[in-house]
């Protein structure tokens, strides 16, 4: 399967490397453009997101394709310490097919199951069909690939539980919120302390239509900074009973080394005593909540310990399911095989009627040559002979290969093929491009017994 | 045999509810045990329209009768919760309700009411409707109030797992439970002035004694007590889910002691 994907991702390459690597929309278009403009891909498909950046290509044997691209990445890193080599990885054959399957399920992602993975291929995979390039970057093939990808990753969300659940402290805190209060749209937050993991929470609630943001820190002016990042108001620390009377949610992040919000603080917000739910996330260290504010009827208090302890359930439970997932994957990827061998036996066949065809011709001259006494006609009705032996000989053979691969024979068939024809030995044709392939080129190809994984390891 | 289906459909619904439950899902579609519910209900409605049919009376009076259109109401319940996002879920706490009914009627049998030939006229149907509906109105309230407390206990105890995850928001569930406690106590209360007015024109008086009576007397006093948890000062959503499962208990409790207690209540319910 001459496909391959080559790039970085958070196997390979920390954050400060990956970073240096993304491409933003419009820097993609433009290195595809170049990837067929200077180096003359055939078919490309760039995906770039925060955790990889990586080109998959058909057919993947062209050097100065996969040279062009090395160089890219090496312009979009600048001056690193390591050779660029050391963080990329390549994948060859029918583990592209596998990788792009797991990458668009979640599986391969930092935080397994995230949903965004699922957009970003899309986005990718439409960015290369919206290129104004005759014939298009998305052929048959990689048009084929990422459709299926596409599916395949729905599917394993639809099926499993590996989207299930909130995976960070921002989502877990949109996931209780969410289901405390049903919408969030309208719902009043107060925020304590400007920590950053705060500001994430914050954003991730505003998002979801959190509104009415107050802010208390004990500087005024780093609330007030705050404040106007998510459109919210400003408060002093010590008028945090105030902030806290008609809150939804409450955040506390403050670095202060004893609690802020105690009881007294809460029974003066509260003098009647609760008359909703209020949420308390208190993600700093030492607690800034008071733990008996938990046993308060209505008060649903998480510390930072409670959401790690949270996203670590379901970071587990993500992971239960990836045997299920691959299930799906290992099914599909045979699918994208049996389609993959359809096209490659197109070319078999050709070549092995061609071949057939050839010693018709050279054994009708060799017989023709000794019997010059055959009148034009008795030479067509040889020739014509020749024909019907030959179609009559190669009939069986194609139908049967034809309908084995439909039956999920796959390479083997094809290989078996091959070999039985003596193909093996000298050309391979290619299925996207009618292009020939070397022996050298196999080598390279896990599907042939080659494999790359990490480069320059 | 054609009111055993019914059950039997709602049985196949609330076993998709519960695989949905303990795949731990809130995202994955419940369209199908939504279909299979909505099914069930569609069964139930031409099991009593057959009855109807066939004997020429509405399956209103009666036990087992009674209890089968209790029942289907109480379906109709779900149903009208079923296209709106997450609540449907509640279906998984009024389906075991809606199919005890329907089994309990299967085994008193859903036969006409051969001595009951009084019961008639538009009066009579309005008010046993209203009755039903302020019944389902409660076994709703219930519903709703039974997953708010086991959705509270989730985000009290930090455990979020299948319960947490299937369950609908708090709010969502306070809002149902307000539309049942309402709803209900509307129609009980129409039905109440019905039935009195039905009585006093066909009996002469009402008997205060009867079980029914009493039975729907204490029903609607249980409605004012959920109301009253539900109004007033501090957390009046939790203390409505537990006036909600508590009230409906009362209920239940007050018909079965009534029916085994009270003489005469062969064709009380």
């Amino acid at each position: 399967m001459s496909l391959a994907v080559i790039g970085v991702s958070h196997h390979t390459a920390p954050v400060e490397i990956r970073e240096r690597m993304a491409f933003a929309p419009s820097e993609a278009s433009q290195a595809l453009m170049t990837l067929r403009q200077e180096a003359g891909v055939q078919e490309a498909v760039l995906l770039s997101t925060c955790n990889r950046t990586e080109v998959y290509l058909f057919p993947a044997e062209r050097i100065e394709v996969v040279q062009a691209w090395e160089a890219m990445l090496e312009v979009k890193a600048g001056r690193i310490e390591r050779r660029i080599q050391d963080y990329l990885f390549e994948q060859r054959g029918d583990g592209v097919v596998r990788h792009l399957f797991q990458v668009s399920s979640g599986l391969d992602s930092l935080v397994t199951g995230e949903a965004e993975i699922q957009g970003q291929v899309r986005e990718a995979y439409e960015r290369a069909v919206g290129m104004p390039v005759d014939p298009p970057l998305a052929g048959p093939v990689l048009n084929r690939l990422f459709q299926m990808a596409l599916s395949v990753g729905g599917q394993v969300r639809s099926e499993t539980p590996i989207g299930e659940g909130a995976a960070s402290a921002a989502s877990v805190a949109v996931k209780l919120a969410r289901k405390i209060f049903g919408s969030l749209k309208g719902k009043r937050v107060l925020i304590v302390g400007a920590g950053q993991t705060g500001e994430l929470i914050v954003q991730a609630l505003h998002r979801e239509g959190a509104e009415g943001i107050t802010v208390v820190n004990r500087t005024y002016e780093r609330a007030a900074h705050l404040a106007r990042q998510v459109h919210g108001q400003a408060l002093e620390m010590d008028r945090l009973a105030q902030g806290l009377s008609g809150v939804d949610i409450v955040l506390s992040s403050t670095a202060a080394p004893h609690p802020v919000l105690t009881r007294e603080i809460f029974r003066r917000a509260f003098p009647n005593g609760l008359r909703r739910p209020l949420l308390v996330i208190d993600i700093a260290i030492p607690r800034d909540v008071d733990p008996v504010l938990g046993d308060e009827s209505g008060v649903f208090l998480y510390n930072v310990d409670d959401l790690r302890k949270i996203v670590d359930e379901q970071v587990r439970l993500r992971e239960g399911a990836i045997p299920e997932a691959d299930r799906i994957i290992r099914a599909q990827h045979e699918e994208f095989r049996t389609w993959y061998a359809s096209l490659e036996v197109v070319p078999v066949i050709r070549t092995m009627r061609d071949r057939a065809d050839e010693f018709r011709t050279s054994e009708l001259e060799r017989l023709f040559r000794g019997m010059d006494h055959l009148s034009d006609r008795d030479r067509a009705r040889l020739e014509e002979f020749s024909h019907r032996l030959m179609n009559k000989l190669l009939h069986d053979p194609t139908v049967r290969l034809r309908k084995g691969i439909r039956g999920g024979g796959g390479s083997r068939l094809v290989e078996a093929a091959r070999f039985l024809y003596g193909m093996e030995d000298h050309e391979h044709p290619d299925p996207g491009s009618g292009k020939a392939r070397t022996k050298d080129d196999r080598d390279h190809d896990p599907a042939w017994g080659g494999s790359k994984e990490k480069r320059g390891a | 045999m054609i009111h055993l289906v019914p059950l039997l459909i709602y049985a196949v619904a609330l076993l998709l509810w519960i695989r949905l439950l303990l795949k731990g899902a809130d995202v994955q579609d419940p369209a199908v045990p939504a279909g299979i519910t909505g099914l069930g209900v569609v069964v139930h409605a031409i099991a009593l329209g057959s009855f109807w049919t066939r004997f020429g009376e509405l399956p209103l009076v009666g036990p087992g009768a009674a209890l089968s259109s209790l029942a289907f109401v109480g379906g109709l319940a779900m149903v009208a919760t079923l296209p709106l996002k997450d609540v449907g879920r509640v279906a998984i706490a009024l389906l075991p309700v809606v199919m005890v009914m329907q089994g309990v009627a299967l085994i008193l049998g859903i036969r006409p009411s051969d001595t009951a030939l009084d019961f008639q006229g538009a009066g009579f149907v309005l008010h046993v409707s209203f009755a039903f509906l302020g019944y389902q109105g409660l076994a709703l309230a219930f519903a709703a109030g039974l997953l708010y407390l086991i959705q509270h206990h989730e985000l009290k105890e930090k455990r979020l797992g299948r319960f947490f995850h299937f369950i609908p928001p708090l709010a969502t569930l306070d809002r149902l439970g307000r539309v049942g406690v309402w709803g209900g106590f509307g129609a009980l209360t129409v039905a109440l002035i019905l039935g009195w007015a039905w009585t006093v024109e066909h009996r002469g008086s009402l008997e205060i004694y009867d079980p029914k009576v009493l039975w729907a007397v204490t029903s609607w006093f249980v409605f004012l007590g959920i109301l009253a948890a539900r109004g007033g000062g501090g957390r009046n959503d939790y203390r409505g889910a537990v006036a909600s499962v508590v009230g409906f208990g009362v209920v239940i409790g007050t018909y079965l002691i009534l029916r085994v207690t009270v003489g005469g209540a062969g064709l009380f319910l």
